[in-house]
């Protein structure tokens, strides 16, 4: 059979030194059409790249190592962030009010300023109000009921029978805390506080030293503490007023309003700035969590720290990532220019470069997270703070390890042009 | 690409004329003048010169590996002058380089390294790929050192894998550089021998550039360099015509 390429190309099983093709001088082959699967030219490129990522185990060790520690900066930077937030606002949002008023100065709830009651019972004049509920809060000194140490606690008075608040475990504890001189303790606050749930479940009710007065505690609660306070206290609004004899009756920190049911909460809201004199802020529920979220981002330099933690641990990573894909192109440049010599275009090389980021991406950031997780439980119980891991933070978390590494990788590709196949010979 | 109509081949490399010169304006400083050269297909040409004749880089011209600046040159029907950087990548995956150095990817084996010099043509899979690698190895003694690493070879057992990486992708030309300067006699003449054999036995025509006088006896023709002009010579003799 003598073969005709040019007519039709020989079979595609055919070796090159098959005797039909031997004997004498063949034909230059057909110029091959540059097309093929589309998988292919990203599978390959990242086969390369874990090919040669494997061929170092400790330089593969220590780029792991680097995208792990940018991971786990960023998981708890973020986590931090996160619990500071969720932890400054708890109180605020198991308030089951729809609309609060506050006075317009007030920046964050446990520094309020006191606006008049009276608009308590202004507001009542709306035929979508159904009810009111004045709240005091207050810091005061808490004493250790074994060490005697002192400490500020958060307080918190108000109708106890209105409803308004939703703190687990409040509920059936509502008729015992109008005796007087009873309140509840927040199982989360911090250890300082004394070993509280301990001491309840051993003795019952027992007395402790709230600003300088003997409080009974008579059940707990779950709110959780913030930045601004380690620990809560609720009680009735008499007994608050006993305990916080200063605080004039009139003047009260913060107003929950609940609607009838079915009410807009919007117009509702609207109406009442319209009605209440300009002397109180009025603010939807989501809103006022919102506020004092808004004043711990912005008002202070917390928030901001937290992202110049994360950002600088992402520079970090990006550096180490780079360096490490950088002395690989760098340490490689001849086989590179090889490479192209053989006809692999910067594209494709860039490409493996590219995958060779992304698998860093992937090997760093998966004991990352793991640790991470560990991480925020050991953390998360030493300091009471509400640190878990979600779905939607891990995603974040992934995709900025990503950015990272593809800019990594962007950066590194640069010096592939360096690998030039003219200066082979 | 007119090669349908034409009884006679074309030459896998036809040059008329070419210039080239490093630098601009005052620094210009041309090395390569006035060359034609025809390499006929199957022929074996080797390129002597003196250091700084401008040999190696005709062979980056031929190789599509630089952008030419004065003259025509076809290699394998692709005209060079004014090809888009595209064109010429494309060109040079018909083309089977073989350097000074072995250049092989330390992190693959022989048979993946031999591969990779196919891994680009979409119409092959990863199994004919392997396949045809390690009987490309085998064709150059090396069937029993697929696996190996070639940090695991010898200086001649490696130059013999970029041996059959260069044939591995069926080119339609083979560019070496000093293939042997970095290997002894022994093993030198092996690899050459060898390169000959399997080019010769496909039609491929080689042209290679060296200064290693132990080879001269392999070629067809002897092309001789100098100060960027190609000086003639006599012809190869006791070689048989291919």
């Amino acid at each position: 059979m003598n073969v005709q390429a040019r007519e039709a190309p020989a079979p595609p099983g055919f070796l090159p030194w098959a005797p039909e093709l031997t004997g004498e001088a063949g034909p230059p082959p057909e110029p091959r059409a540059p097309r093929g699967r589309p998988g292919a030219a990203l599978y390959l490129p990242l086969r390369l790249a874990w090919r040669q990522l494997r061929a170092e185990k400790a330089r593969l060790a220590s780029a792991i190592a680097g995208v792990m520690f940018a991971c786990v900066l960023v998981f708890m930077q973020l986590g931090f962030r996160s619990a500071l937030f969720d932890s400054a606002t708890a109180l605020l949002a198991s308030f089951r009010a729809d609309v609060f008023l506050m006075h317009p100065m007030t920046q964050v709830s446990f520094k309020p300023e006191m606006l008049p009651r009276v608009r308590a019972s202004q507001a009542l004049a709306l035929p979508e109000v159904q009810a009111t509920v004045p709240v005091y809060l207050a810091q005061a000194t808490w004493r250790n009921p074994e060490s005697g140490a002192r400490r500020a606690v958060q307080l918190v008075g108000f109708d106890v029978e209105a409803g308004v608040m939703d703190f687990p475990g409040l509920a059936p504890l509502i008729e015992t805390l109008k005796r007087p001189d009873t309140m509840v303790f927040d199982r989360r606050s911090r250890p300082e506080f004394g070993p509280v749930p301990k001491l309840l479940a051993e003795r019952g009710p027992f007395e402790v030293q709230v600003a300088n007065r003997q409080m009974e505690v008579v059940g707990l609660i779950e709110i959780g503490p913030s930045f601004g306070a380690d620990g809560n206290v609720v009680m009735s609004e008499t007994n608050f007023r006993r305990l916080v004899k200063e605080r004039q009756v009139s003047q009260v920190d913060l107003i929950a309003i609940r609607l009838v049911p079915g009410a807009d909460r919007e117009a509702a809201v609207a109406r009442l700035r319209q009605v209440l004199p300009p002397d109180v802020t009025v603010l939807g529920g989501p809103d006022l969590v919102k506020h004092e979220r808004d004043y711990w981002e912005s008002a202070t330099p917390i928030g901001f720290i937290f992202m110049f933690g994360s950002i600088m641990g992402l520079i970090v990573g990006m550096v180490i990532v780079y360096q490490i894909l950088f002395s690989d192109i760098a340490s490689h440049l001849k086989e590179y220019a090889t490479l192209k010599a053989m006809g692999y275009s910067n594209f494709y090389l860039g490409r493996a470069v590219l995958s060779a980021a992304f698998i860093l991406a992937l090997l760093g950031f998966l004991p990352g997270f793991a640790l991470s997780t560990f991480l925020y439980d050991v953390v998360g119980k030493s300091t009471f703070l509400p640190l878990a891991m979600d779905a939607p933070r891990a995603l974040a978390v992934f995709g900025m390890i990503f950015t990272m590494c593809g800019l990594a990788g962007l950066l590194a590709m640069r010096k592939l042009r360096d690998a030039n196949p003219a200066d082979m010979f | 690409m007119d090669g349908h109509a034409s009884a006679v081949r074309p030459a896998p490399v036809e040059i008329r004329g070419l210039g080239y010169a490093y630098g601009e304006g005052e620094l210009r400083r041309p090395v390569l003048r006035d060359i034609d050269l025809t390499i006929r297909p199957g022929e074996i040409v080797l390129l002597t010169g003196p250091s700084g004749s401008g040999k190696t880089t005709l062979l980056t011209l031929i190789g599509a590996l630089r952008a030419m600046q004065e003259g025509s040159c076809r290699v394998l029907g692709q005209e060079l002058m004014g090809a888009s950087e595209a064109q010429r990548v494309q060109l040079r995956r018909q083309i089977g380089f073989i350097f000074q150095q072995h250049n092989l990817l330390g992190f693959l084996t022989a048979q993946q390294n031999v591969a990779m010099a196919i891994e680009l043509d979409p119409r092959t899979t990863e199994a004919g790929r392997l396949e045809r690698a390690t009987a490309m190895l085998a064709a150059v003694g090396l069937g029993d050192r697929g696996a190996s690493l070639p940090s695991e070879l010898s200086g001649g057992q490696r130059q013999r894998v970029a041996v059959a990486r260069a044939l591995a992708g069926e080119p339609g030309l083979i560019l070496a550089d000093e293939p042997t300067a970095a290997l002894d006699r022994q093993s030198g003449g092996e690899v050459v021998r060898l390169l000959r054999e399997l080019a010769k036995r496909r039609g491929v025509p080689i042209l290679l550039v060296t200064h290693d006088p132990r080879i001269l006896d392999l070629a067809d023709r002897i092309v001789s360099m100098e100060d960027g002009r190609i000086v003639p010579t006599k012809q190869a003799e006791g070689v048989p015509a291919a």
